[in-house]
């Protein structure tokens, strides 16, 4: 069984429907917070997997003073662009061409690699060396595009180009094989002009029989056209399909009238009358009849000849992008021939709102080229982070059960473990910090769970520019911290006095009630915990089968966090209390879950 | 905790890059390091792989040849065994490398090979990652362990990409960005490291 890095989810409030609208001030009602101390979260439950996040993925509304989660918040398209050219896509664009790139950026159809435009006939020509700056000028058509990570080549499905640039648009007129298809302007015209059809036909070589080989496009707007004008035709009663006239099932009418039978007041004579309404169905190629090809057995030759590996697997048959294939979706896109090219799916940059106040959390410079965020209110800089790691108390005798699952083992069912947690406090005032975890953990194996130290406080961050100057040129400074620190860490120098400021005595004691370490802005408990056995679930019998990931030892924990902020320049919706002094109280709680490890089985 | 390096295993230099004895530098006049960079040992650059055929814009001006073939920005980290390679390909006619440049922190794996034509600020790649020639790596991309990016293969910023061939699996969080600072990795390494933040 692969070992587990620890690891930490927080339980965005969205997740209990009670809490999402109140700001957790200390005008909240405390009535909540007895319920909560009464419900234990199950991180084993089904509906906890939508509602844990790693802190970086979380979001902080300055307005609630509460989390957002990637669930709760609502996202804004702020810029369409290629992840291949980077190049923009205005959202004009986008309602004509389509939510892809129409420049030349393409992925492979077989391996979803990227596609480059090279020339068929690679013939160096020293000649040109010298003479021009223009590096596509010694390359002649015709092209192909061909995949750089699984050699596969547009050859293969019979496409090669005459231009190096404006792919999209050849491409979207040619079939796999070469041969030409009409594009959607053309279709047009086609429609508005007969006589030009006949042109357009006799250059198909003739192929365009009636009723025989309508693109999936031409289809569509042929029906769309059909059926526009029979819905403007009301009075229209020519069934179209003469035999099956009185069954009326190609009829629309029909559905109103089955269920006028089934509502009641059915009368003969109404029945009459709703024939009259009724719609017939295309009847030809040009109204979008296209007769299935109940024949397969060309496809199933051609599956003969091409043998298993010549077919399409359904990721690339997921990854090919909708009403390209030239040809029906009857019997086609089975081979890895019928394949298309994949232009890319552009991707966006969104900015993100606060889903109760609307206000923006999230916003990026809309400039692809640009990383920089206008707006970017993360919870890592509201709440303090929690980093796990394995404990061991003994530095001299032989390795214990924690130094173990340190080395990426297992935890030892029944043994004791010790687990570091180290909060970080990112805000500029100190924090009171209160934890409360249940002494057995949910689930079919409860493992025991100890948390030495409950309740203590957490100093305040400093300025970024102290942690600037510490890393430019205070050197002599620098190591000399760092050796203090690490004194400090092996439990030499008991005082730290001074050291990061707020030196609480008593440190790297296994005691209940105190902390084990304490730096600038951070302070270190212990959790200890006796995994539980595998063997034994709770309320006895065989334990079966382990289900996924239940040899995992999760702590649920409530972490309530409370400090006095400045009140001065708040917000809408601030607290109440602004003049009653210049600080006021915050205080925010949640659910979180600590991944320990996994429990040895056997 | 990781064991102390031996005495004198850095060489480290004025602008504070901290490079192993035991890394491989070919052709180190070729190699542009902007300071606070690791690399450790077994760790192979190849600055003897420089363009062959010049701009035409430079030989036309008659400026002095830019001779660069990798050039490393500030903070970054080549893990052990990793391997910094220019790209090359048939340019009007004739076969030429061209640099490799990356910038700011910049974490690349144990066994990771690099061939790209540029990465970017904040790019975490992972171990026994291959990135092919002439990709091109955005600012704050992470490549997870054992990725394949093809040659050529442009990855956007704030992308995650895994696989191989690589794709596109997830997109960095926005409090996911101080991740990629590597300031601190730059103190645990060294002849007198500090040690690793708990
Ligand atoms: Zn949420
Ligand atoms: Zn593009
Ligand atoms: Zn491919
Ligand atoms: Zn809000």
């Amino acid at each position: 069984m692969a070992a587990l890095t620890p690891y930490t989810y927080i339980q965005c409030p969205c997740a209990d429907p009670s809490t999402l609208g109140h700001p957790s001030g200390p005008n909240a009602p405390t009535d909540t917070d007895a319920d909560e101390d009464d419900r234990t979260f199950d991180p084993r439950a089904p509906r906890s997997n939508y509602s844990l996040y790693p802190l970086e993925y979380l979001l902080y509304c300055e307005d609630c003073h509460q989390i957002r989660c990637p669930r709760c918040i609502a996202e804004e398209i702020v810029t369409y662009y290629c992840p291949n050219c980077l190049f923009e896509v205005p959202s004009s664009n986008l309602r004509s061409e389509g939510n892809r790139c129409t420049r030349n950026c393409f992925q492979c159809p077989i391996c979803i690699g990227p596609l480059a435009i090279t020339s068929l006939e690679t013939k160096p020509n020293p000649g040109l060396l010298a003479a021009s700056d223009n590096t596509a000028a010694p390359h002649h058509g015709p092209y192909a595009l061909t995949c750089s990570y699984c050699h596969w080549s547009s050859t293969e499905v019979g496409i090669k180009l005459d231009k190096p640039n404006n792919v999209h648009a050849q491409l979207a007129r040619l079939q796999n094989g070469g041969a030409t298809r009409l594009t959607g302007k053309e279709r047009k015209e086609r429609r508005a002009d007969p006589s030009k059809a006949q042109d357009a036909d006799g250059r198909r070589r003739g192929a365009s029989r009636d009723g025989q080989d309508l693109d999936l496009e031409t289809q569509f707007t042929n029906l769309k056209t059909f059926y526009q004008s029979q819905l403007a035709d009301p009075e229209s009663s020519d069934s179209g399909l003469a035999p099956l006239g009185d069954l009326g099932y190609s009829s629309p009418t029909s559905l109103s009238r089955i269920m006028h039978l089934y509502t009641g007041g059915g009368r003969q004579d109404k029945k009459a009358k709703s024939r009259v309404g009724a719609m017939r169905e295309a009847l030809g190629s040009g109204e979008g009849l296209q007769l299935a090809h109940l024949d397969e057995s060309a496809a199933i030759a051609a599956l003969q000849a091409a043998g298993h590996d010549g077919t399409a697997s359904t990721t690339q048959l997921l990854e090919q992008p909708p009403h390209l294939g030239a040809a029906h979706p009857h019997g086609s896109a089975r081979l890895a021939a019928s394949l298309r090219p994949i232009p890319y799916l552009l991707r966006t940059k969104r900015s993100k709102r606060c889903p109760l106040c609307r206000h923006i959390i999230s916003k990026p410079e809309a400039k692809i080229q640009t990383t920089r965020f206008r707006i970017r209110l993360v919870a890592g800089t509201y709440i303090p982070s929690l980093a796990i790691r394995a404990l061991s108390l003994s530095s001299g005798n032989p390795p214990g059960p924690a130094a173990a699952a340190a080395a990426g083992g297992l935890l030892d069912p029944l043994k004791p473990a010790h687990f570091l947690l180290t909060f970080k406090n990112p805000l500029f005032d100190p924090i009171k910090v209160t934890l409360g975890a249940p002494a057995a953990t949910p689930g079919r194996f409860a493992s025991r769970v100890t948390v030495l130290c409950p309740a203590f406080e957490v100093d305040a961050n400093t300025d970024v520019w102290d942690e600037a100057l510490k890393d430019g040129g205070g050197g002599e400074r620098d190591k000399e911290r760092g050796g203090r620190e690490r004194r400090r860490r092996k439990g030499e120098d008991g005082g730290g006095s001074g050291g990061g400021g707020g030196g609480g005595g008593g440190q790297n004691q296994l005691e209940v009630g105190k902390i084990w370490e304490r730096g600038r802005n951070w302070v270190s408990i212990v959790v200890e915990v006796v995994p539980a056995s595998l063997q034994a679930p709770v309320g006895g019998g065989q334990p079966g089968l382990l289900q996924e990931d239940e040899d995992v030892l999760e702590i649920p924990m409530f972490v309530r966090v409370e400090w006095e902020a400045e009140a001065g320049g708040d917000e809408v919706g601030a607290v109440v209390s602004r003049d009653r002094e210049a600080k006021e109280k915050r205080e925010l709680a949640y659910w979180c879950v600590l991944g320990l490890g996994r429990i040895r089985q056997s | 905790m990781s064991k102390r390096a031996p005495k004198g295993e850095y060489i480290e230099t004025d602008t504070g890059n901290k490079v192993a004895r035991k890394a491989t530098l070919v052709g180190t006049q070729n190699i542009m390091l902007g300071g606070k960079t690791v690399i450790q040992p077994e760790v192979m650059i190849r600055g003897d792989l420089i363009r062959t055929i010049q701009a035409s814009s430079q030989s036309a001006s008659g400026a002095a040849p830019n001779n660069t073939a990798v050039s490393i920005g500030r903070y970054c980290f080549l893990s052990r065994g990793s391997c910094l390679r220019p790209p090359g390909r048939l340019y009007k006619g004739a076969f030429t490398y061209m640099p490799l440049r990356m910038g700011d922190h910049v974490f690349v794996g144990q066994g990771s090979v690099i061939q790209a034509a540029a990465i970017g600020n904040h790019v975490h790649i992972g171990a026994k990652v291959a990135i092919g020639e002439f990709a091109i790596i955005k600012d704050y991309v992470r490549i997870l362990d054992g990725t394949v990016v093809p040659p050529n293969m442009v990855i956007p910023s704030f992308s995650i990409v895994a696989g191989q061939p690589a794709r596109l699996i997830g997109e960095v969080p926005e409090g996911g960005h101080e991740a990629f600072e590597l300031r601190s990795l730059y103190k645990t390494v060294g002849n007198n490291p500090h040690p690793a933040p708990s």
